[in-house]
């Protein structure tokens, strides 16, 4: 069925190739480097005005609120599909929003910033594409497309340890897709060898019979190109090294981003191919996101590195919505995603503050920093802000999801519930700890001691307003999710 | 030989007298670049001719046929050596290159390649791979001044003659088992009860050896890297490219009319196609020369076209071809780039020199990185397609351990492909600046480039064009 959503202008396609737009303009102006930052950060602010108005556009719509879909390569069946539903409307507006304050974070950028800024805005495109695809071989080839430009971003303007990072940030994740594409292409040979109609459309495929030894396979393949990028544990060891390596925007797109595309994959491609081998999988993915949880989060306790303690964190939050998507109801679904939204939020808003505060201090070691509250009190009160919310303080963002996935999990298995409450304790313990060697007690020499500037509070204030916003009124986010989310739990999704 | 048949021979005519035409006139006029340029406008006519001119017959003396796939290849192999010497023009001048021999042997080659890919006999097939592996020789060892260039051209005259001996021999068996040279009339003496099958499936197997040595399949690779390393960047592009494409295209219709004849075969092709994947990636992977490094991944591409020439059927055929043409254009364009570094003292080769290059010269750096990303077959390049077009015909035909280990050695590939990329890009040493690059430099690379980017994201039309000349069956 052809969604009856027809937009005149195609306003999907707009939205994925503005950012790529941008890029050519940076490096054909690459000399200049005011005029670079600025064509970035008004790309980024032109497609998030432009995924705003669709969301507004599309309050209260239902099915697919925008669709697109035309021949391409046609020898092999591939279509340009883009379809976009309340989920993926909600993850490109949260990308939108993450690679303003990424650029910003980025304005002061020495090194080579036109090729800077245009990698930043190629990732744009990827993550965008990412959520957008409904043909899984233009899925896959957005996926891949988020690979190169991060290679790049963490290999050239990272930290010391760089090229270490990036070569294994690249190898983990090839791993995980290469294994994808293999078993995209096998699904497609046995829907053509049934049907005839060789198309890698994802509602074509869906109808593929399976053997249930096929379809473990299959969707072992799918689901190892998912769990690294989310990643799951054990699948987690190239998280902590690209996010610490990374530039700051760099990290806010690895955090932000990068990691909720290997949940849409699960809940978009990988469960509703697949239904029978996910359900059969589920109990497992719940003890990794539970052992996940602890363990980033005794990992997290230790570690004396500002970035560190964070990327140790973001895989216990995706332990979180993992085990939220485990539990398989509605309830949890919709905080699994809430969080994920929130995530991205609150752990883009915690970089960038790592960023600002190794500008001043020059370091990131837990070691030393310290007294910033006295020095620079309205970042601190930000960070402050931030860290709450990542350790789950009710009417902060963070809490609202989890909340939401932990009733669910009750649900499916109070064990499962109870387990997972504890690991919020354990939030809090490293968390806390961060602030309190941060913020509180003895001031140890600073770089600079300036508060503030324009240019970060106009990063700041609109990343901790939705912190608050989505904290103490969730409900329109929710709204946008329960249609798409009860379709996905009940039929795999909409034709 | 009829007017009909030089009317439909009329592209390799244009190459081969041509060529004959500029060495004999070159003698008595000593010159470099106008000659050079004369073979780049001879190349392109013979591409334009094999692409209008129709011919009236389809086969010629019974060894060459006419067929719209053989014209297909008679263009690519024009362009191929048209492109090669114009990439070779400020090269040939650096290293103080005869003019007129360069480009007449250039040139030959091209026809050589072009009749191996037309070949309807095995004859024909002799006499193809023959002519540009004789012009090979000379051209590997063209910097005469130079010890490795000199223990290349060595190397591979000894391999290569060792190979024709086995060429020649199989040749031999297979037509006294069924006592033709045609093709498929020399199948016959393979017939599964027929007496002569043990002698026919012999001649095959010698026939393999041979086209082992010549494409590098493990385990005949080893001239390979040195090959490269010594042979001038122009020559060994032409080589990596045209020399081993051309052999790949005769071989499709020989194995189509093959067909089910030689099951035998099957466990040598597949243990070849797997030790190429593997033995090739193992040797790549601690390479620190960049002309060494894309020899063994040679070899490793050689064990994916095998791969997908096994899997057989239109599928398997489609791929084949364009994983030839993907594989050919990033090859081409990262020796392309080697070329444009070159200096009378040598070409930059190790990863030492490159380092912190890619923000001296970027538009070059990113090319060849954008080659070696195709190569490995990242999307949105052209060898993504590629891979994909593989993989899909292996499944396809069943071969889903072949297509395992594919996958795992384009995982690992990745690693030594991204080596290069690293040193140019994200190693910090004011490196000291090379040649800037001329403009039919920059022409034959952009032109790569493009092709590269344009093939990797809208390969439609050209899927469309291969489909359309495949050899029936």
């Amino acid at each position: 069925m052809t969604p009856d959503v027809a937009t005149p202008f195609p306003l999907l396609s707009l939205l994925l190739w503005l950012p790529l737009g941008g890029t050519l303009l940076c490096l054909l102006l690459r000399h200049s480097s005011n005029l670079c930052r600025w064509i970035s950060l008004l790309t980024t602010l032109t497609v998030l005005v432009v995924a705003l108005g669709m969301a507004v556009s599309s309050i209260g719509g239902s099915g697919w609120l925008f669709y697109e879909d035309a021949a391409w390569i046609e020898p092999f069946g591939i279509r340009y599909t883009l379809g976009m539903d309340g989920i993926s409307l909600l993850l490109v507006l949260l990308t939108a929003l993450l690679q303003v304050a990424a650029i910003l974070i980025s304005w002061r950028q020495k090194q080579r910033p036109a090729l800077f800024y245009a990698l930043v805005l190629v990732m744009e495109t990827g993550i965008i594409g990412v959520f957008l695809s409904l043909d899984l071989i233009l899925f896959y080839l957005f996926w891949e497309l988020m690979l190169i430009p991060m290679f790049f971003l963490i290999g050239v303007w990272g930290h010391e340890n760089r090229v270490y990072a990036a070569v294994k940030f690249f190898f983990f994740t090839l791993a995980g897709s290469l294994f994808l594409l293999l078993a995209i292409i096998w699904l497609y040979l046995l829907h053509g060898g049934q049907t005839g109609d060789y198309s890698f459309a994802l509602d074509a495929l869906r109808q593929t019979v399976l053997t249930p030894g096929q379809e473990m396979i299959l969707y072992i393949g799918f689901m190892l190109a998912f769990i690294v990028k989310v990643p799951l544990f054990p699948f987690h060891t190239w998280l902590p090294d690209a996010h610490t390596e990374a530039p700051p925007a760099g990290s806010v797109d690895l955090a932000g981003l990068l990691l909720k595309t290997g949940v849409y994959g699960m809940i978009r491609f990988a469960f509703p191919l697949f239904p029978a081998a996910a359900q059969k999988s589920l109990p497992f993915l719940a003890i990794l996101a539970l052992v996940g949880i602890f363990y980033a989060a005794w990992i997290a306790y230790v570690q004396t590195d500002m970035k560190r303690v964070i990327a140790y964190s973001s895989v216990a939050h995706l332990g979180f919505v993992i085990l939220g998507l485990a539990a398989w109801n509605q309830l949890a679904w919709e905080g699994s995603l809430l969080l994920m939204i929130n995530h991205g939020i609150t752990t883009g808003g915690l970089f960038v503050m790592i960023a600002m505060i190794q500008d001043r201090s020059g370091t990131r070691e837990l070691g030393k920093l310290g007294g910033l509250w006295t020095v620079f009190p309205n970042l601190s009160a930000f960070f402050l802000l931030f860290c709450l919310s990542s350790l789950g303080l009710p009417g902060l963002a963070n809490f609202a999801g989890e909340i939401l996935v932990l009733l669910g999990a009750f649900k499916a298995d109070p064990l499962w519930g109870g387990m997972a409450v504890a690991g919020v304790v354990f939030s809090a313990a490293y968390m806390l700890r961060v602030v309190q060697s941060a913020l509180w007690g003895e001031s140890k020499k600073l770089a600079r001691n300036d508060d503030l500037a324009v240019r970060e509070w106009l990063i700041l204030v609109p990343l901790a307003a939705l912190v608050v916003l989505l904290g103490v009124y969730p409900a329109p986010v929710l709204e946008f999710l329960r249609e798409p989310v009860s379709l996905l739990l009940e039929t795999g999704g909409m034709p | 030989m009829t007017l009909s048949d030089l009317h439909a021979l009329l592209p390799q005519l244009i190459l081969a007298l041509g060529a004959t035409g500029i060495l004999m006139v070159g003698a008595w006029w000593p010159s470099r670049a106008p000659w050079v340029l004369t073979g780049v406008a001879l190349s392109f006519c013979a591409a334009i001719s094999a692409g209008i001119v129709l011919p009236t017959v389809t086969e010629v003396g019974g060894m060459f046929g006419v067929t719209p796939y053989a014209r297909f290849f008679t263009i690519l192999w024009s362009i191929l050596t048209g492109l090669t010497l114009l990439l070779s023009l400020r090269y040939a001048k650096v290293h103080r290159f005869a003019g007129a021999e360069y480009t007449a042997l250039v040139l030959f080659a091209g026809a050589g390649m072009s009749l191996l890919s037309a070949a309807s006999s095995l004859v024909g097939l002799f006499l193809g791979l023959e002519t540009f592996t004789l012009v090979l020789y000379i051209l590997i060892a063209f910097n005469r001044g130079e010890a490795i260039g000199a223990e290349a051209g060595l190397k591979y005259l000894v391999m290569g003659a060792v190979a024709t001996g086995f060429l020649a021999f199989g040749i031999a068996l297979i037509y006294a088992s069924s006592g033709s040279f045609h093709l498929p009339e020399a199948m016959h003496g393979l017939q599964i009860d027929g007496q002569m099958r043990p002698l026919g499936l012999l001649g095959w197997a010698m026939l393999l050896v041979a086209i082992g040595f010549k494409v590098s399949l493990v385990p005949f690779h080893l001239w390979t890297p040195d090959v490269y390393q010594g042979a001038p960047a122009p020559v060994t592009g032409l080589l990596a490219t045209g020399a081993k494409g051309a052999m790949f295209a005769a071989l499709i219709p020989l194995f189509a009319a093959l067909g089910t004849l030689t099951l035998e075969l099957n466990a040598v092709l597949a243990a070849l196609a797997m030790l190429s994947m593997v033995g090739g990636t193992l040797a790549a992977l601690p390479q620190r020369n960049l002309k060494r490094m894309l020899a063994y991944s040679s070899v490793v591409h050689m064990g994916y076209l095998l791969l997908g020439l096994m899997s057989g059927g239109p599928d398997g055929q489609r791929a084949v071809i364009f994983y030839l043409i993907v594989y050919g254009i990033a090859t081409l364009g990262a020796f392309g780039v080697i070329t444009s570094f070159a200096q009378a003292d040598g070409e930059p080769q190790d990863y030492e020199t490159f380092r912190g290059l890619g923000y001296r010269h970027p538009r070059r750096c990113s090319a060849l990185s954008a080659f070696l990303l195709s190569l490995a077959g990242i999307p949105p390049l052209a060898g993504f397609f590629g891979k994909f077009g593989i993989f899909h015909a292996a499944l396809k035909s069943n071969h889903h351990l072949l297509a395992l280990v594919g996958i795992l050695a384009a995982l690992v590939s990745v690693s030594y492909y991204l080596r290069p990329i690293i040193v140019l890009f994200m190693q910090e040493r004011p490196a000291q600046r090379l040649r800037p690059g001329c403009t039919h430099e920059f022409a034959v690379l952009t032109v790569c480039f493009s092709l590269v980017l344009y093939l990797g994201l809208y390969p439609g039309p050209l899927l469309e064009l291969i489909s359309q000349i495949l050899p029936s069956p």
